[in-house]
């Protein structure tokens, strides 16, 4: 469904009074795949290029060599009219949940941008639709009158999750969907994610720095650092085996149900498990 | 300090736009409420003082002072929301353009902005005025021409931290084009703080229409206006010192108003002055 290859990215400072001409990889030579219905983790600390690699996805930035190819069709090498029908296909949760709304306008507004976009309803059929997809993702249609500050973390996270459903995509990029929200929304957004997934046929690439949010959703995953994959894991559990310091310090962020025993936390050295302590307080706040 | 907070606050929005909406009514309506033809020259009655027929006395052509004052508020107010709607409209789609697109487009709009406030801005405007010679048109358009720049850099400023927002991405992603996006996220989103600077430029229209009528180069006589009023009465500044103390009292005031209503608003949506 969604085949990335050999993609390298840098972001360069390129104005027409300077041209600087060295500028910092952020990613080198990824490739990865995600087939029909499956859901794919995407795994990395901060500053591993997580986000810049969703966003080339997305057909947001064009990358500096490489090729993003979505149902058969190169998205950064393709005409407008398929652009158009592949952005359709294609779409985003992200994980701040408050800058990705406009907050002038109501969740029907929001909900109601993509449709208003590529299907031509009635005022009537679209308030119709717009209310199933609030219930679909458990809310209430009169839900749909509020503005985004009205709702709650979760709440907002949910109109997110349907405006990202409103066209019946068949693939969404989950963006740290989750990282912003409370131990029990989390839950429940994953528990939705979940749902959705099975009854759409949908297939996600979930971005994260949470292992263990994406040990719940994700049957395939990858790990990035400093801008490459460093390890690829076909079963969730098996990532937990790994060697690799970057997968180890993830790993062992994961604060446990109980303080004492922490995943993976004994075969990290004192200085790894200090910086594992901070990483996983800052994924938190 | 005291006197400073009365001045804040919901109240001083209510009084100043109750204000500011007499000021219009009495331009709007001005051939309905003036007593005498503001132009009908009448020397026999030159330099009266205030009776039952001229409230506020005449000038030195026997015109009747309140009738100029009340014809002198459509040009002054007229001319200042035509200034300020018109380079509101430029600055907001020039600013728009430059921050949502980007890269050479923003460069050049943004060098040109940077080019026109190098000027002093009187200086501009008498250089349009010195080319087109003046008048009332020639006025506004060289202030129109001169002030659209300060909307523009603030809204791409604006629209330059807006597009950083993840809901202009999501937007794109749900199939909306570039101008739908300029039109339904970027341009409401700046309305409310260009609005609130816009009323604090106004009071400045205001103050430059006046002075250029002043020095001679904006409203040709026999027709009022306050800043010409004002040049009018500096021959009589001994003997008849209220010919030029009503219209600039009337200017002190209006410009007041629309700066107290600027500051009130800007407190209340919590946006930072230039």
């Amino acid at each position: 469904m969604l085949q990335v290859n050999n993609v390298s990215h840098s972001y360069g400072r390129r104005s027409w009074l300077s041209r600087s001409g060295t500028s910092p990889r952020v990613l080198t030579d990824i490739s990865l795949e995600i087939g029909e219905g499956c859901c794919l983790g995407l795994l990395g600390t901060s500053g591993a290029g997580k986000s810049t690699l969703g966003k080339i996805i997305l057909g947001l930035e064009r990358p500096a060599r490489g090729q993003v190819i979505f149902q058969g069709h190169d998205l950064y090498n393709t005409d407008r009219t398929t652009l158009r029908k592949l952005r359709r296909d294609l779409q985003v949760v992200f994980q701040d949940c408050y800058s990705a709304v406009n907050p002038l306008m109501t969740a029907a507004q929001i909900i109601g941008e993509p449709l208003g976009n590529y299907e031509r309803l009635s005022p009537a059929e679209q308030q119709h639709r717009i209310g199933e997809l609030l219930e679909q993702v458990g809310l209430t249609a009169e839900d749909g009158s509020k503005h985004p500050h009205q709702f709650s973390g979760g709440q907002l996270q949910r109109v997110n999750i349907a405006r990202a459903i409103a066209l019946k995509p068949r693939m969404i990029v989950l963006d740290e969907s989750v990282s912003s929200l409370d131990m029990v929304n989390q839950s429940h957004i994953l528990n939705l994610l979940a749902e959705l997934q099975s009854v759409h046929q949908l297939s996600y690439l979930f971005i994260t720095h949470d292992i263990r949010a994406a040990l719940t959703l994700c049957d395939r995953m990858v790990v990035m650092d400093q801008g490459k994959i460093v390890h690829e894991a076909d079963t969730g559990e098996s990532i937990l085996e790994s060697e690799h310091p970057a997968v180890r310090q993830l790993a062992a962020a994961v604060l446990p149900e109980h303080p004492s025993r922490r995943i993976a936390w004994d075969r990290l050295d004192e200085t790894e498990q200090q910086s594992a302590d901070e990483y996983s307080s800052f994924g938190r706040k | 300090m005291k006197w400073h907070a009365a001045f804040k606050g919901q109240r001083m929005i209510l009084i100043c736009s109750l204000a500011v909406l007499v000021f219009f009514g009495v331009a709007l309506l001005a051939p309905w409420i003036a007593p005498h033809n503001p132009v009908k020259v009448d020397l026999l009655q030159k330099l009266k003082g205030p009776s039952m027929d001229h409230w506020l006395g005449t000038d030195h052509l026997g015109r009747d002072q309140l009738s100029r004052l009340i014809y002198g508020a459509r040009i002054s107010l007229g001319f200042a929301a035509m200034i300020f709607v018109s380079s509101l409209l430029i600055g907001i789609v020039v600013g728009a353009v430059a921050g949502y697109v980007g890269g050479w487009v923003d460069s050049i709009l943004m060098r040109l902005c940077e080019g026109i406030m190098a000027f002093p801005n009187l200086v501009l405007v008498l250089g349009i005025v010195g080319i087109f010679g003046p008048g009332l048109m020639q006025v506004l358009l060289a202030l129109m021409m001169v002030q659209w720049v300060y909307y523009a850099r603030i809204c791409r400023n604006m629209v330059v931290s807006l597009k950083e927002r993840n809901f202009i991405a999501a937007a794109r992603i749900s199939g909306s084009s570039t101008w739908s996006i300029i039109r339904r996220h970027i341009i409401p989103n700046v309305q409310r703080p260009i609005v609130v600077i816009g009323t604090l430029e106004m009071g400045w229209a205001i103050m430059d229409i006046s002075a250029l009528s002043f020095l001679g180069l904006g409203i040709q006589p026999p027709n009022a206006e306050w800043g010409a009023m004002i040049h009018e009465g500096t021959s009589y500044i001994r003997s008849h010192p209220e010919l030029m103390i009503y219209p600039g009292l009337l200017i002190l005031i209006v410009v007041m108003v629309f700066n107290i209503l600027g500051e009130a608003l800007s407190d209340k949506y919590g946006i930072a002055k230039r």
